[in-house]
């Protein structure tokens, strides 16, 4: 199964220097500190709130999975390590690819408004005023609305538009068939119902969670094809507002990064934020991660940097509590920044 | 004003259905009704005219959030912008929004819950309502099969005088249940419009087998050979699963249909079977809610319904348009204990009770036991009404009654299998009605017949085709095709 695969890919990525729990929290796209930290160390962008809505059994159960088909060996504080079939498995590269880092869940959005506007069209062109909305949720339905009016519906034009929009992206798209496949009939119009997820893992002979695992990779490959190319899908383009993440940091993250570009001091963003300096310092990290130009020197020398790095390579490890041993003079935090910057320029 | 009129402006239609007129009648004469319509059977025209009538809105107090959503959703389709639905899924933003235009609205649901609130509550009582409805209302009683304490104490919103007359609704009610609508509500020598229980057009069979396993062989069996569209109820979301994935491997267009499916899965699965793309629906008895379908010619249920009432309402869906249609009962040993299980599952037990006293004697507070999962969201509903009037040994011996009750409603259902008595004639009973004369294949204890009623299954026309994504966008999107 594909959601036992990608799992497995994270765990190796791991290195078992965490326990499977990061898993679960780097799926459901936590935003702590610590995880996006772990995304940037280890080079998880892909896999970053992939699954928004994944329930803790859920994922229990496909670990138990994992251990029974004897690829992964679960220790009692929750760590784990990984059997030579289960590295092996690791090893096979993933038949399709996500963008999470980038969409962290507001793919299922975009499409919910697409899906409404091609329900709303589709009976529009039947001569149909009145049929029960596909999206309950009344914000979408607004939005809907708005859209709608927006580009002038009643010119009965859209759907021509659309039509052609949807149907010329998709066609850009190198990802298999049976995935344009599964979205497209994901979607509802007049007297043409959409298929349930159970429909559609019987018609492609999947697991009902792989058929959504294609279809969330689908919408990703999907969405960046729109936004690379926004003039030439004016329409799908505006439904995908607010879709696509560009402020990459999180909210409390950015308000500090808003004082230290004035040039307050660790200490002093604390006493201001009224924050710990152990948060302060997780929020620089979260910077030295996703900013290509931060510069980590006022923390540390490029002497210590060097040392860090080297000490990775030669033990073969990004496990803070191993390098704290080995670096004994250095803080966590300069460690953690190092391997945050390390990352990145790799 | 002329009825026949009203009912052809606002709603298109040249006739009412039996009742409706009588009620309606009532209603704008300024009293009280309760109302015993069965499902499908044009409850809700009975408050959305007068709704069209007055100029104050109407208030329609609903316990079912599915149900609620149905409604809202069915006045939105045929155009009326004027109606609001206060529940829990509303944000603070949107609620704060309701209640500042409440006035404006034509149709205002409400849950219970919401109903208590002290700010919708201080809101509703200072507004101008020309009707109350309580939909659902033997939720309110105690001996309802959705036991809901908030629902018992509505009473305790309505003024208690210069009121708007209150219509209760609902499609099953025995004696007891009826006497306790109608205290509950403080309901002024109400007018009282019971329909017929009896579905002559829905043929009643039962199917006694030797194990489980049986049954799920049998079921495969027939909906094979025989027409649908039908429903099956089954006991748990597994089995829904289980059954509808068998029926789809033997090419019959089925899906599965319970609480745990995504919304927008529920919807497909409920356009596709309006639309006849769908031969079979597979549902947990918990949740066969909000599918409206004319011609549903078949229901089975895998195992007994809990109660009569459910009984009836399940089957209920078969044979709206008046058509012939046939409800199968199936049965195996120790079925009458799994439905009593489930009977009783959400009823408070003595450990319950006697936690919940430890920890008020504690100092604490009792929702503590149900944030931290000791005590499910009934159970804490449940304890807290009554806890907070009787002594812990009445709460007790009330519960316990309560759990006799329901032993004794499974018993009831059980004695369709194991009387010989007519079926039909045992469930009209329980709702107090008599049936007046015998008709042609009744059920299976009268005698039944049915290669008439039961045809054959057309396995060329239903099932559901995948093409490409090309052609469905042409489908969903172009002209002329």
């Amino acid at each position: 199964m594909l959601i036992q695969q990608i799992l497995l890919k994270i765990l190796y990525t791991f290195q078992q220097e965490r326990t499977v729990s990061a898993a679960f929290h780097l799926l459901k796209g936590k935003r702590s500190g610590q995880t996006i930290h772990d995304v940037g160390l280890y080079n998880l962008y892909p896999f970053f709130g992939l699954l928004p809505k994944l329930t803790r059994q859920k994922f229990d159960e496909q670990i138990d999975l994992l251990f029974a088909k004897n690829a992964i060996l679960i220790e009692e504080n929750g760590y784990y390590s990984i059997t030579e079939y289960g590295k092996q498995l690791a090893a096979q590269s993933l038949p399709i690819s996500f963008d999470s880092w980038h969409y962290r869940g507001n793919e299922h959005l975009f499409f919910s408004r697409v899906s409404l506007i091609v329900q709303s069209l589709s009976h529009q062109l039947h001569q149909k005023n009145t049929f029960i909305p596909i999206e309950r949720n009344e914000q979408i339905q607004q939005w809907v609305r708005q859209f709608l009016l927006r580009h002038q519906y009643q010119k009965q034009l859209l759907q021509q538009a659309l039509h052609s929009e949807i149907s010329v992206s998709l066609s850009m798209l190198t990802i298999e068939e049976k995935i344009k496949d599964l979205i497209i009939y994901r979607l509802s119009g007049y007297n043409e119902p959409g298929f349930t997820w159970q429909q559609l893992a019987f018609g492609y002979e999947m697991h009902e969670m792989d058929v959504q695992l294609l279809y969330i990779s689908g919408l990703h490959a999907w969405l960046n094809e729109l936004s690379h190319k926004s003039a030439q899908y004016p329409l799908l383009h505006d439904i995908m507002q607010n879709i696509r993440v560009e402020v990459l940091l999180t909210s409390s993250a950015n308000a500090t990064a808003k004082l230290y570009k004035v040039g307050r001091t660790i200490e002093e963003i604390s006493q201001i934020r009224r924050l710990k300096i152990n948060t302060i310092e997780d929020h620089i990290v979260e910077m030295a991660m996703n900013e290509t130009n931060f510069s980590i020197e006022p923390f540390i020398t490029i002497e210590e940097q060097q040392q860090v790095l080297a000490a990775v390579e030669d033990y073969g490890t990004k496990r803070l509590k191993t390098l704290k041993e080995i670096l004994p003079h250095l803080s966590y935090f300069q460690l953690r920044l190092t391997l945050a910057k390390g990352a990145i320029t790799t | 004003m002329n009825l026949q009129g009203a009912l052809k402006q606002y709603f298109g239609y040249d006739t009412f259905r039996s009742g409706q007129e009588e009620i309606i009648g009532n209603i704008l004469k300024g009293k009280d009704v309760v109302a015993i319509l069965p499902t499908g059977m044009g409850k809700s025209l009975c408050y959305q005219l007068p709704g069209y009538l007055f100029q104050k809105p109407v208030l329609i107090v609903s316990p079912l959030l599915s149900l609620m959503q149905d409604q809202v959703d069915q006045l939105k389709q045929r155009g009326e912008k004027r109606v609001v639905a206060l529940n829990s899924f509303l944000t603070m933003e949107q609620k704060k929004y309701a209640l500042h235009f409440l006035q404006e609205y034509r149709f205002i649901f409400v849950s219970p819950e919401m109903l208590l609130q002290p700010q919708v509550k201080a809101r509703i009582q200072e507004m101008e309502l020309s009707l109350i409805v309580a939909d659902e209302a033997h939720c309110i009683s105690q001996w309802g099969f959705d036991f809901r304490p908030d629902y018992l104490r509505i009473g305790e919103v309505l003024p208690e005088s210069n009121r708007p007359p209150i219509l209760a609704l609902s499609a099953t009610a025995t004696d007891s249940v009826l006497r306790d609508i109608k205290s509950y509500l403080n309901m002024d020598e109400p007018f009282q419009y019971m329909h017929t229980v009896n579905r002559e057009n829905i043929h009643l069979v039962k199917k006694a087998f030797m194990n489980r396993e049986e049954k799920i062989e049998w079921i495969i069996e027939h909906v094979k050979n025989t027409a649908g569209p039908g429903i099956i109820y089954t006991q748990s979301r597994a089995k829904a699963e289980a059954i509808s994935l068998q029926l789809i491997q033997q090419n019959v267009a089925a899906a599965a249909y319970h609480a745990g499916k995504e919304t927008q899965d529920r919807q497909f699965i409920q356009q596709q079977f309006l639309a006849g793309k769908l031969e079979w629906i597979v549902a947990t008895n918990a949740f066969g809610m909000g599918i409206h379908k004319e011609n549903v010619r078949q229901v089975i249920h895998e195992t007994m319904p809990a109660t009569l009432s459910n009984y009836m309402q399940e089957i209920g869906r078969a044979g709206r348009d008046g058509n012939s249609a046939v409800a199968f009962l199936l049965y195996c040993d120790g079925d009458e204990q799994f439905a009593k299980f489930i009977a009783t599952e959400d009823l408070p037990k003595e450990v319950h009770i006697d936690r919940f006293m430890q920890t008020v004697a504690a100092g604490e507070h009792p929702e503590s036991l149900y944030t931290k999962g000791e005590l499910s969201e009934v159970v804490f509903r449940v304890l807290s009404y009554w806890l907070a009037r009787e002594s812990a040994e009445k709460v007790k011996s009330r519960m316990l009654d309560l759990q006799l009750k329901k032993f004794e409603e499974v018993e009831l259902v059980l004695n369709l299998i194991s009387h010989q008595e007519c079926m039909r004639r045992q469930v009209v009973r329980y709702f107090g009605q008599e049936l007046l004369e015998q008709q042609e294949n009744c059920c299976t204890n009268c005698g039944i017949e049915l290669s008439n009623l039961v045809q054959k299954r057309d396995a060329s026309k239903t099932t559901v085709k995948m093409t490409n994504w090309q052609q469905r966008l042409d489908k969903l999107l172009a002209r002329n095709l």
